[in-house]
């Protein structure tokens, strides 16, 4: 096997062949692999589109009768179209600033020697293995001191300070693997660490930097903790609030519970396939080159 | 040329991270502006109010809760109101997290016993008892011991909006015919009946207690009131003159081990939720289940009205020689509106206006229309209501209450009740799991 | 590496706002919390400085001592899981075919799910009556093996197990493809003058130019283990009698469920030191490899 792959390598020209059994095997159990990972999406979707008590009665068929108005329904009582906005609002700050500060300390932190360096570190590692539910109370009290409470700022602030140390980690494992010439050469050129990091650095790590994003974006989306204590005004909500009011504590609606979850999801996945791009663009930049 | 795609790539990136950011944080300061500047329009409202509940589902009572408060609302245009719909799932969480930071809101929904105790021993509630002098006869219309749940040192704190009755047993009429099942009565008829369903295959008691409350909730109250009486939990609870080691409790144990023993519940019944529990039943796979009224709401919400008139209520079988009534049905007195205790003044009375308007007579007739207990002497419309509430309203009616145990013990003792039930379910050990629940009960009480 | 003097400034400068939005909002509410370990409160009304008791009731609790070993359990299952299927994964898909797009694509699913709906499909896939796992062991005759997956303390530790890493692999696989991709081509080149290639070139090129994001994983996967909280919160509550007991979902109850807040903000301090721990040795353990 080793020799015909640089077979295939060596002479790019004749793609086509017969598929060697152990590629068509591993193919196939990628593929089932994928469907099986896929399923609960496709499961989400179907589930969301039934009346209740077909969910119960049949929790794996395809809905008896496709119920389209869950979706309208769940959409409207849940307030989803204000509740979007203002995700969109948190979570897309939230990205940008995570994303920038990242890249930055990360930048430092994995290029530059210096002192403290180490225990910086170890300071924002801290910042991982915190159980969020912990900090509730001081976070609150912190932030209606600081009058920003019932503000954007009340998530897109914590947000982004909670999930800096995993950017950091991420992006500085990256940055750390490119070579240190870039700065070098950089340096005789006359560019100031700025410009190193937004013209080289920068760009160099747009793949982690997507990493990034999409796990920030998860995060932001889906966060209910937060979101819950800290915003009071009904107008600020986020989905998640949003997707919780079906369930009282004795019984939930899973019919609307699933609509508005799959209405939910729709912009995560799209969110994903886009920086999922962006991660792979590195390899097409790669492969020109090469 | 590497280098320069990937500039043009990171400069659109960041074009649009920028872009995203202005606007973002101009959107952010808008909102947070019109949140603390929203108080100011021509006609200044004198009074601010605010008012936290979780009836924020879609269901008919949180529609008319939420009614309510509107009617108030808009009957009341000198008063701000800041109406906050919770989701159940965090209410509690919510709620700890602001009174931790000595933030509570004016008025917020609350659960009797030990969740309004809680608020109570923090010295964070003032009583409501002026208002319920205002209007005697509103206070003469509840039920018998209506404020047992929300009075502490002799002043009532909530007025309850609901009752909550968490035992009633709801059975399949035509599983119990076609097996010729006599719908039991005392302890004897249920064993054979869990017998008969088991030998055909059909699960006897179906049960979700995942969220542990429920086992303890609408089985163990019921079950342990038959055998110890009500006095001595009671006494127990206060760890006065009683203990949860004491023998009638272990035996009240033993015989939900006993249940569990005889695979009463379905296979995994700690693993799923209660709303499968309920379906399970609804759809002919078990032949009874307990609960209280959100099952009411919970089945007429989601099963065809084929299904409903197979269903039958009674009450949990007597159990013999035991202290207690058999006639009766755990019940708490229901959820009700607790007031911060710094509202004062022109606040203060505006409060207790909004707290009239949402559980006063007219508010609970309200609430009774929509298939909701109530702890209210009312006069229920039978067309306005489903024939299973009707049925399930006639047994309420007709039988006694006793404690519901998570309405009494401590947090740290339902806990340990929650618990212990789930372990007996696994072979756990009645005395074991009794000294579990005196430890967490006496540790709490002492304090 | 820069070390020129000329640089501190702008190190400063650059780590300057993360440093202060960091501090302001993990720092402090973390030492905050941990203060109020010292204190016997329920979170309302009046506290009670007791000293280290709760630390040491914590410490004395076998369901505390219960939960560390799930949680260790679920550290285990993603470091010996989802690491190496992460990684494998990453390895064969890093085409940029309409094919491997697709898989790796399928398998970041997972992630955008919330929690509850995965907690109710796998609550589906274990269901006693009628779940997947079940179906699946009596159509081929193993009808003594089917089981309460999800409420038989011997073995729902291990069932919750299973999503989690399922869950998790996603995120792996793409900071694996993103550190792959990051791998110079002229190395790549110079592995085919050098005749590595295949499993050589994996061994010999390919894990150590990954080797940082690897320990990053790692590091990753115990942080995210030990306060891992969600899917079992919906999957079981932590049920049934505490069999799947996390730290997370243990210091959770006492916090808002039994109203011991002093108790509850103790064991979250004791999760934070826990985990530092067991980072600090897989540092060691991986230090060693290194070299």
């Amino acid at each position: 096997m080793p020799e015909s792959t640089t077979a295939a390598r060596l002479q790019p020209a004749p793609r086509r062949r017969w598929p060697r059994p152990g590629v068509t095997l591993t193919n196939t159990a990628m593929l089932l692999y994928a469907l099986a990972t896929l399923y609960p999406l496709i499961w989400l979707f179907q589930s969301a589109f039934k009346t209740n008590q077909n969910f119960f009665e049949k929790p794996f068929a395809l809905p008896d009768t496709w119920v389209i108005e869950n979706i309208t329904r769940a959409w409207a009582l849940s307030d989803m179209g204000r509740a979007t906005l203002n995700s969109t609002i948190v979570t897309g700050s939230a990205i940008v600033l995570t994303v920038l500060l990242g890249a930055l300390t990360a930048f430092v932190l994995s290029r530059f020697r210096f002192k403290g360096r180490t225990l910086l570190s170890g300071v924002f590692l801290l910042g991982m293995l915190i159980p969020i539910h912990s900090t509730l109370v001081p976070l609150f009290i912190m932030m209606n001191q600081a009058g920003i409470l019932n503000t954007y700022w009340a998530l897109i602030l914590p947000y982004t300070s909670f999930e800096l140390p995993l950017a950091i980690f991420i992006m500085a494992a990256y940055m750390s693997a490119i070579p240190k010439e870039i700065e070098e050469a950089a340096i005789i050129d006359g560019s100031g660490y700025w410009g190193i990091f937004v013209r080289m650095i920068f760009p160099l790590t747009l793949p982690a930097i997507s990493t990034v994003a999409i796990l920030a974006f998860l995060r932001y989306w889906n966060d209910f903790a937060f979101a819950l204590v800290f915003i009071n005004e009904p107008s600020l909500k986020t989905i998640p609030l949003s997707l919780a009011i079906f369930s009282d504590g004795f019984g939930t609606d899973y019919a609307l519970t699933m609509a508005a979850m799959a209405i939910s999801v729709v912009p995560t996945i799209v969110i994903f396939l886009i920086f999922q791009e962006q991660i792979m663009k590195g390899m097409v930049a790669g492969a020109v080159k090469g | 040329m590497k280098f320069k795609k990937a500039w043009v790539l990171s400069a659109s990136a960041l074009a649009a991270l920028v872009l995203l950011s202005a606007c973002g944080s101009g959107n952010g300061n808008n909102g947070g502006g019109s949140a603390d500047t929203g108080s100011a329009p021509a006609d200044e409202p004198k009074v601010e109010l605010s008012i936290w509940h979780n009836f924020s589902g879609d269901d008919l009572r949180a529609q008319t809760m939420r009614g309510l408060i509107e009617q108030y609302v808009a009957a009341h245009p000198e008063v701000k109101v800041d109406v906050q719909a919770i989701p159940p799932d965090g209410y509690k969480q919510r709620l700890k997290t602001v009174a931790a930071a000595n933030e509570m809101p004016d008025l917020f929904l609350s659960n009797p016993g030990s969740m309004i105790a809680e608020f109570y021993n923090g010295d964070l509630l003032q009583p409501i008892g002026d208002l319920l002098e205002q209007y005697p006869e509103w206070r003469d219309g509840f039920l018998p011991g209506a404020f047992e749940g929300h009075t502490f040192d002799g002043e009532i704190y909530a007025a309850p909006v609901n009752l909550s009755p968490s035992s009633i047993m709801y059975y399949n009429h035509s599983l119990f015919e076609q097996y010729d099942v006599k719908v039991p009565t005392t302890w004897d008829e249920l064993m054979t009946a869990i017998e008969t369903f088991n030998a055909n295959g059909i699960t006897p008691i179906s049960m979700g207690n995942k969220a542990a409350w429920v086992a303890q909730s609408t089985i163990i109250g019921t079950l342990a009131d038959r055998v110890t009486g009500s006095e001595w939990f009671l006494s127990a609870v206060e760890q006065d003159g009683a203990a949860f080691t004491d023998p009638q409790f272990v035996e009240a144990l033993g015989y939900f081990k006993q249940l569990a023993d005889a695979e009463a519940f379905q296979d995994g019944a700690n693993s799923i939720d209660n709303t499968q529990a309920e379906q399970y039943f609804i759809q002919g796979n078990a032949a009874m289940t307990l609960g209280g009224t959100w099952t009411l709401t919970n089945l007429a919400a989601t099963a065809s009205e084929e299904a409903l008139e197979q269903v039958g209520v009674t009450v949990f079988p007597a159990i013999p020689g035991g202290a207690g009534d058999p006639n009766t049905i755990t019940a708490s007195t229901g959820q009700g509106f607790a007031m911060n205790k710094d509202v004062t003044g022109a606040q203060r009375e505006a409060a207790l206006d909004l707290i009239y308007t949402i559980s006063g007579p007219e508010a609970q007739q309200q609430i009774a229309q929509s298939n909701t207990l109530v702890n209210y002497q009312v006069e229920v419309d039978p067309a306005k209501v489903t024939p299973l509430f009707n049925k399930t309203y006639e047994l309420v009616t007709s039988v006694g209450f006793t404690p519901i145990y998570d309405a009494y013990l401590s947090s740290a003792g339902t806990e340990a009740v929650n618990n212990g039930l789930q372990e007996l379910m696994l072979g756990g050990d009645p005395e074991t799991v009794a000294q579990k629940i005196q430890n967490a009960q006496a540790e709490a009480v002492g304090n | 590496m820069i070390t020129s003097m000329r640089s501190g400034r702008f190190v400063a400068l650059a780590l300057l706002p993360s440093l202060l939005l960091y501090c302001f909002f993990v720092i402090v509410p973390v030492f905050w919390s941990a203060y109020y370990g010292f204190f016997e409160w329920s979170g309302v009304g009046a506290t009670k400085g007791i000293g280290l008791q709760n630390y040491a009731e914590a410490l004395q609790d076998p369901v505390f001592w219960r939960a560390l070993k799930n949680n260790l359990i679920i550290v285990a299952a993603s470091i010996f899981g989802q690491v190496p299927i992460a990684l494998v994964l990453a390895i064969l898909l890093n085409k940029n075919s309409l094919f491997h797009r697709f898989v790796r694509s399928a398998v970041f699913m997972p992630m955008v799910l919330s929690t509850v709906v995965v907690g109710l499909i796998w609550g589906y896939i274990y269901h006693p009556q009628f779940g997947l796992v079940n179906f699946v062991l009596e159509a081929v005759g193993l009808d003594n093996w089917t089981r309460g997956w999800l409420s038989d303390p011997d073995v729902n530790m291990y069932a919750v197990a299973v999503p989690i890493i399922w869950n998790f692999i996603g995120p792996y696989l793409i900071m694996f493809v993103a550190a792959i991709q990051n791998i110079p081509s002229e190395i790549d080149d110079a592995c085919l003058i050098d005749g590595a290639i295949g499993r050589k070139k994996l061994l010999l090129v390919t894990l150590p130019m990954i080797w940082n994001m690897i320990k990053v994983v790692i590091v990753l996967c115990i942080a995210g283990s030990l306060k891992a909280f969600d899917q079992v919160f919906v999957m079981t509550g932590g049920g049934p009698a505490q069999s799947t007991e996390l730290l997370a979902t243990y210091m959770y109850n006492n916090t808002f469920n039994i109203y011991r807040y002093g108790y509850g903000s103790a064991v979250s301090t004791l999760i934070v030191i826990i985990s530092m721990l067991m980072i600090g040795v897989s540092q060691v353990l991986m230090r060693g490899k290194e070299s």
